[in-house]
C-alpha cells in the first residue's frame, strides 16, 4: 500500500513538473489566446485615448477614464514621443501624457485608428515574464478656433508584459495569464 | 414572448457592433502602405524567414507555407531600401543565396552574430554630445536581455589622440634594476601621452570609460536618437538594418546596407563598426 501511495505521489509530481516545463514554451494556441487578451487591453487604451482627446468629454469623466487607463499599465510605464523633425524622444509618465490629451489647444479633435494591429512574438525575460510589442496606428485631426486644420498619423509601439499567475477559486489553485501594458513609443509617421 | 426575446438579443448584438466601430473606426486611406510597411524588427525577421503570411498572420512549422520559398522570395524583395542604388545591384544575388532550396539561410533572433547600434545624446560636463552604444542579446536564467558590448564617443577618442613623444619615448629595458625610477619622469612630463607607454596591442576600452563617466555624473543621458542593427548571420554576407520613416510601401525596417564579405574578414568589419583601433 505504501509503495502504491509513493508511486501515486511521484506521478502527481511528474504531472506538475511537466505542466511547469510546458508553460516555459508558449504553444501557438496559447499565444493566440494571449494575443486576444493583449489586443483587448490595447483596444481599451485606444478607446480611452479617443475619449480623452474629445473636447466634449467633461472633466469628471476624463478623470475617471484616466484612472481606468492607468489600470492597464505596469507602474512606472512611460510614453516616449518623437516627431518627424525631432528625433529626440520626449518621455512622459503615462498619466501626464493622458492628461495632456485633455488640454490640447484645438476647438475640435478627432482621433481615429487604422484597422491594423501587428503583434510580435513573446520573448522570455530573465525575471520569468514574457514581453512583446503591439503596433497600432492613430490618425489625429485637430481644428483650431480659426479653422486651421492639423492632421498627423502616429505609430504606437506598445510593450506588453505577460505573466503566469495563480489565484484560488473555492480553495483550488487556478493558473491564469496576466497581461499588462508597458512603455509606449509614439512616432510621428506623416503629416496630413 | 420568444419573438420579443429574440428582438432584444438582436438589438444587444447590434449595439455591441456599434460600440466596436466607435472604438475601432477605420480609416481606409494609407492602410495598404501600413500593411506593407515592415513595422517591427520582429516582422522583418518573420518576413525574412517566411514565417508570416501575406496578411501578417504568424506561421508555425506545422503550417504548409512556413518558410515557403515563393513566399520568402516575395517578402525578401521588399525588405531592402529600394532608393539605395548600391543595394539594388546586389539584392538579387543575396536573395537567391539566402533563399536557396539546398542551403537556405535564416535570421535567428536568439542567435549570435548580430547586434544593435544605438546613437544617443548625452550631456558631457554640461555640453551635448553623441555617444554610440552597442548591445547584444544575452541569455540569463532562462530569459533574454540586451547587454552593453561597447561604446564610442568622439570625445573619448580625442583623449587618445595625443601628440607623439619627442623624448623619453620608451621605458628603458633595464628600468627594473632601478625599481622603475623613470616612471617619475613619465608621469611628471608625459602624463597626457601616457597611452604611448602601453603595449602595441593596447586598445582603449571606451565602454569602461563610458561607465566611469556615467557613474561620476559627468555624462548624463538625454535621449536615443537612432537605432540600427548589424547582422552577420548570413554566410559570406553582412547587412545593416534601419527604420525608414516615410510614405509608401517601401518603409519601416529595411536593409540599408549590404556587403558580400568572406567569413574571415567579418571580424575586421565588426572592429571597424565598433570603432575598435590599436594604439
Amino acid at each position: 500500500m505504501k509503495i502504491i501511495k509513493l508511486i501515486f505521489a511521484l506521478l502527481i509530481c511528474c504531472a506538475i513538473f511537466q505542466n511547469v516545463s510546458a508553460q516555459d514554451n508558449i504553444s501557438p494556441d496559447r499565444k493566440a489566446a494571449i494575443d486576444s487578451l493583449a489586443l483587448e487591453k490595447v483596444r481599451d487604451l485606444s478607446k480611452y485615448i479617443t475619449i480623452l482627446g474629445d473636447k466634449k468629454t467633461p472633466f469628471s469623466e476624463a478623470t475617471r477614464v484616466i484612472d481606468r487607463a492607468l489600470e492597464l499599465f505596469m507602474p512606472g510605464s512611460t510614453m516616449g514621443v518623437s516627431s518627424l523633425y525631432r528625433k529626440k524622444i520626449e518621455t512622459y509618465p503615462i498619466k501626464d501624457y493622458l492628461q495632456r490629451l485633455t488640454r490640447l489647444n484645438y476647438a475640435k479633435v478627432t482621433i481615429s485608428w487604422f484597422n491594423i494591429q501587428y503583434v510580435s512574438d513573446l520573448v522570455k525575460q530573465p525575471d520569468g515574464r514574457y514581453v512583446g510589442v503591439i503596433t497600432i496606428f492613430q490618425k489625429f485631426e485637430g481644428v483650431t478656433k480659426e479653422g486651421l486644420k492639423y492632421v498627423d498619423v502616429t505609430k504606437k509601439d506598445i510593450t506588453v508584459y505577460v505573466e503566469r499567475k495563480q489565484t484560488q477559486i473555492d480553495g483550488i489553485p487556478v493558473g491564469f495569464w496576466d497581461v499588462l501594458l508597458g512603455d509606449v513609443k509614439v512616432k510621428e509617421t506623416t503629416k496630413g | 414572448m420568444r419573438k420579443l426575446f429574440l428582438f432584444i438579443v438582436v438589438l444587444f448584438i447590434s449595439t455591441i457592433n456599434s460600440l466596436a466601430q466607435l472604438v475601432n473606426n477605420n480609416t481606409k486611406e494609407d492602410e495598404s502602405d501600413l500593411y506593407a510597411s515592415t513595422k517591427q524588427v520582429n516582422q522583418f525577421i518573420r518576413r525574412f524567414n517566411g514565417e508570416e503570411d501575406l496578411y501578417g498572420k504568424r506561421l508555425y512549422p506545422k503550417d504548409k507555407k512556413y518558410r515557403d520559398v515563393a513566399l520568402r522570395k516575395k517578402y525578401l524583395n521588399g525588405l531592402f531600401d529600394l532608393e539605395n542604388t548600391n543595394i539594388k545591384a546586389q539584392k538579387d544575388e543575396f536573395i537567391a543565396y539566402v533563399n536557396s532550396t539546398s542551403k537556405p539561410q535564416f535570421f535567428d533572433f536568439y542567435g549570435n552574430n548580430w547586434f544593435a547600434e544605438v546613437s544617443a545624446d548625452f550631456l558631457y560636463n554640461g555640453k551635448e554630445q553623441n555617444v554610440v552604444l552597442n548591445f547584444k542579446l544575452e541569455k540569463e536564467t532562462g530569459g533574454y536581455k540586451w547587454s552593453f558590448t561597447s561604446a564610442y564617443a568622439g570625445f573619448f577618442e580625442q583623449e587618445f589622440k595625443s601628440a607623439p613623444l619627442t623624448d623619453l619615448k620608451f621605458i628603458e629595458p633595464m628600468s627594473h634594476e632601478i625599481d622603475f625610477m623613470s616612471l617619475d619622469k613619465v608621469f611628471k612630463f608625459h602624463n597626457k601621452q601616457i597611452e604611448h607607454y602601453a603595449t602595441k596591442e593596447y586598445s582603449p576600452d571606451y565602454l569602461t570609460m563610458f561607465f566611469r563617466e556615467v557613474k561620476k555624473g559627468t555624462l548624463v543621458y538625454e535621449s536615443v536618437t537612432d537605432v540600427k542593427f548589424h547582422v552577420f548571420q548570413v554566410e559570406n554576407w553582412y547587412f545593416e538594418m534601419k527604420y525608414f520613416n516615410r510614405k509608401g510601401d517601401n518603409s519601416g525596417w529595411l536593409i540599408s546596407n549590404l556587403i558580400k564579405i568572406p567569413e574571415k574578414d567579418k571580424a575586421s568589419l565588426i572592429k571597424t563598426i565598433n570603432h575598435e583601433t590599436s594604439n
